[in-house]
Order: structure tokens, then C-alpha cells, then sequence
């Protein structure tokens, strides 16, 4: 790392600040994607954090949330069918919205479409927009095979 | 310089006998006609060639590196990764299908989604291989230090490699994204020993990893 620029440096200290106080706690990639995805403007694409910002400055904490969001979608793109599934579960889960509600919003919005970072390469992004259509069928049909009151 | 041709040709066509000295009214006029006709139209149409030719990109263009060198980092960084080819192409996906008792319609979505996926990889990777392929045609040899030897195994495996993937292309259209397992290891092995042997003609581009200066290098 010796041969990093200082700006660099303060961007790897700031990433590193981000995993230990923030990341940590937010355990799964898709969480996480969605996480950072919420701190960047849509209007201009740039990523916002008070605290982060505050501790280093706005254009280091816009740079190591992008670093973090690459990384979040980078393990999505690569995990497995069946572990997407279950994230994806487990986030439904933790939104407390019934399944029925939370297939039919995501199957029509597509919301992860707004998810992916700006610089991803279309072919993961499209791979990665493919598998959560798969994942979503499959959640709808373990909901439609199971009895009528655990589905609710 | 063109009139002069013409004055050339025409003098050739008029002492040129023709197809009949019986007759040299009418119809010798009009073969004489048609003749010089078909001579404009032949030098037309290389005018209109030449002028194409002269609107082409010059060798040694900057837009050209650039392009190539695009062209290798979206095969090296978004293409061609290891772990993103097997993921796209693992069964272990498929199993989980399968296993999951999911009804047909998602096994059949399944199916569909990773076809397409696979399809667009090779056609992706078959597009920047080309992109490759016309920069070293066009320019490699105004900059890269390449040997000849060299330049003729890249164009052999530039040429081996467009066929393959269209192999792969048509395996998978018709057998399914797990049709030719074989084939797609061989043709992302065959892209990365490309991106490799270009990676030397543009390795200029690189930007240059400048050591820091060492206290006390620099001129007080």
C-alpha cells in the first residue's frame, strides 16, 4: 500500500471507518446493497454520509461508499441461487411487509434495478436483475405451495 | 490527370478497329458509347472508393487505442473473471431448481433467463474480440513493438476464437445454457490468451507507476 496516493489513503481509512461503525451490522450483501444504494442522490449519483463526511471529508466519504457499493453488488453478483433466495427472504422479512405485498411491489417495480452501482458492468448487472427474477418466482411458488395461514 | 486517362482511353478506344469494319456507322458508334460508359461509371465508382478509403481512420489514430484498450478492459474486468463465467454457467443453479421443487413455469424461467444471459456473454465477448481484432489490423503495427510470427498466431487465434463463439452461440440457442459446458472454458481461455498477447501491444497506455521521490532527490 506504499505506493497509494494520499487521497487513496484517506478513502481506504474512510472505507475501513464505514465497515467497522456501519457495515458490520448490516450482515448480508443484498442489505447492504440496498443500504448504500439509499445513500446516493439519484439526481446527481453522488453518495452522501454526515458522519463519514464530518470525519473525513465529502468527497473521500462519497468515494469509499462507492467502493462499498461495487464490493456489495460484486458478492451478490457472484452468490449462489439458493443463498440469493434466502437473502432475499430474509429482507422481505425484515421490511415486516406480507409476502404477497412484497412479491407483487417487487415483481412489478423492480426496484433492485435502482440498486446496482453506476459503473457496474451491464452484463452482472443484467445477470444480477435475471437472478432476482428467478428468485422472486421461486419465493411466489414456496408461498403458493405452503398452507394458506403460514403464507399470510 | 483524369482528363488525361480519358484521352488515353479514348485514343486506344478510336484506333482500336472495333467488332466490325464492315460497318462504322451506327451500330460501332453506339458499342463506342456504351464502351466509354461503362470506362466512366468503372472510374466513378473508384473515385467514390478512393474518396471512402481517404475518409477512413489513419493508422496510428488515438480514437483506435482507446477503443481497443476499452475493448480489453471490458473483456478482462467484465467479460472474462473466472468466477463470473463459472457463476453464469453453473449447475449448481440448476440443481437448486430442480431441488427446490419449483413448478414448471420456474424451472422453464429459469432456463430462459440464464440462455439469454449465456447468449449475451459470448455475444459480448464476440463484439469486443472483434474491437480487438480491427485495431490490430488497422493499427498495431504503428505502435506495438510485434513481431510478425506474432501477429500471425494473434490473427489465427482472432479467427478460431469468432468461430467458436459462434459455435457456442448456436449450441446454446438450440441445447439450452448447459449444452456445451467444454466449449465455453475453452472459448474464455481462448479471449484471455488474446486479451494477453494485446495486452503487450497497449501496455504503453498503462499509466506509468512513477516511484515517489526519495528525500533528498530533488534540487534545493
Amino acid at each position: 500500500m506504499a505506493s497509494l496516493s494520499p487521497k487513496r489513503m484517506d478513502v481506504e481509512q474512510a472505507r475501513e471507518d464505514l465497515c467497522r461503525r456501519t457495515l458490520s451490522d448490516i450482515r448480508r450483501p443484498l442489505d447492504r446493497l440496498i443500504y448504500l444504494a439509499s445513500m446516493r442522490d439519484y439526481n446527481t449519483g453522488i453518495y452522501h454520509h454526515d458522519g463519514l463526511a464530518s470525519r473525513f471529508t465529502s468527497e473521500v466519504a462519497c468515494e469509499a461508499l462507492a467502493d462499498c457499493h461495487r464490493e456489495a453488488f460484486r458478492e451478490l453478483v457472484l452468490c449462489p441461487l439458493d443463498e440469493l433466495v434466502s437473502q432475499l427472504d430474509a429482507y422481505r422479512s425484515s421490511t415486516h411487509t406480507s409476502p404477497r405485498e412484497f412479491l407483487t411491489a417487487w415483481g412489478r417495480l423492480e426496484p433492485y434495478r435502482v440498486a446496482v452501482p453506476v459503473q457496474a458492468d451491464p452484463l452482472s448487472a443484467d445477470f444480477l436483475f435475471s437472478n432476482f427474477k428467478i428468485a422472486l418466482a421461486i419465493l411466489e411458488s414456496q408461498m403458493d405451495s405452503r398452507p394458506a395461514g403460514l403464507a399470510a | 490527370m483524369l482528363v488525361a486517362a480519358f484521352g488515353a482511353i479514348g485514343r486506344v478506344i478510336f484506333w482500336f478497329p472495333g467488332p466490325s469494319k464492315i460497318s462504322i456507322q451506327g451500330g460501332s458508334i453506339v458499342i463506342q458509347l456504351i464502351f466509354f460508359l461503362l470506362i466512366g461509371a468503372a472510374l466513378l465508382s473508384s473515385l467514390v472508393f478512393l474518396g471512402r478509403r481517404g475518409g477512413a481512420r489513419a493508422q496510428g489514430d488515438p480514437r483506435a487505442l482507446v477503443e481497443a484498450r476499452k475493448a480489453l478492459d471490458a473483456l478482462q474486468a467484465g467479460l472474462l473473471p473466472e468466477e463470473l463465467v463459472h457463476r453464469i454457467f453453473a449447475k449448481e443453479d440448476l440443481s437448486y431448481v430442480v431441488s427446490a421443487s419449483a413448478p414448471k413455469r420456474v424451472h422453464d424461467l429459469f432456463i430462459a433467463e440464464r440462455k439469454k444471459i449465456a447468449l449475451s456473454w459470448i455475444d459480448q465477448v464476440r463484439s469486443q474480440v472483434s474491437n480487438l481484432r480491427r485495431f490490430h489490423t488497422d493499427a498495431a503495427r504503428s505502435y506495438a513493438q510485434i513481431g510478425l510470427r506474432t501477429e500471425f498466431q494473434l490473427a489465427c487465434h482472432f479467427a478460431s476464437l469468432l468461430v467458436a463463439c459462434r459455435a457456442l452461440s448456436a449450441a446454446i440457442y438450440l441445447g439450452g445454457p448447459y449444452a456445451a459446458p467444454q466449449m465455453v472454458d475453452a472459448t474464455a481461455a481462448a479471449a484471455a490468451r488474446i486479451c494477453a498477447i494485446s495486452e503487450q501491444s497497449l501496455a504503453f497506455l498503462n499509466p506509468v507507476q512513477l516511484k515517489p521521490f526519495a528525500s533528498g532527490s530533488l534540487p534545493s
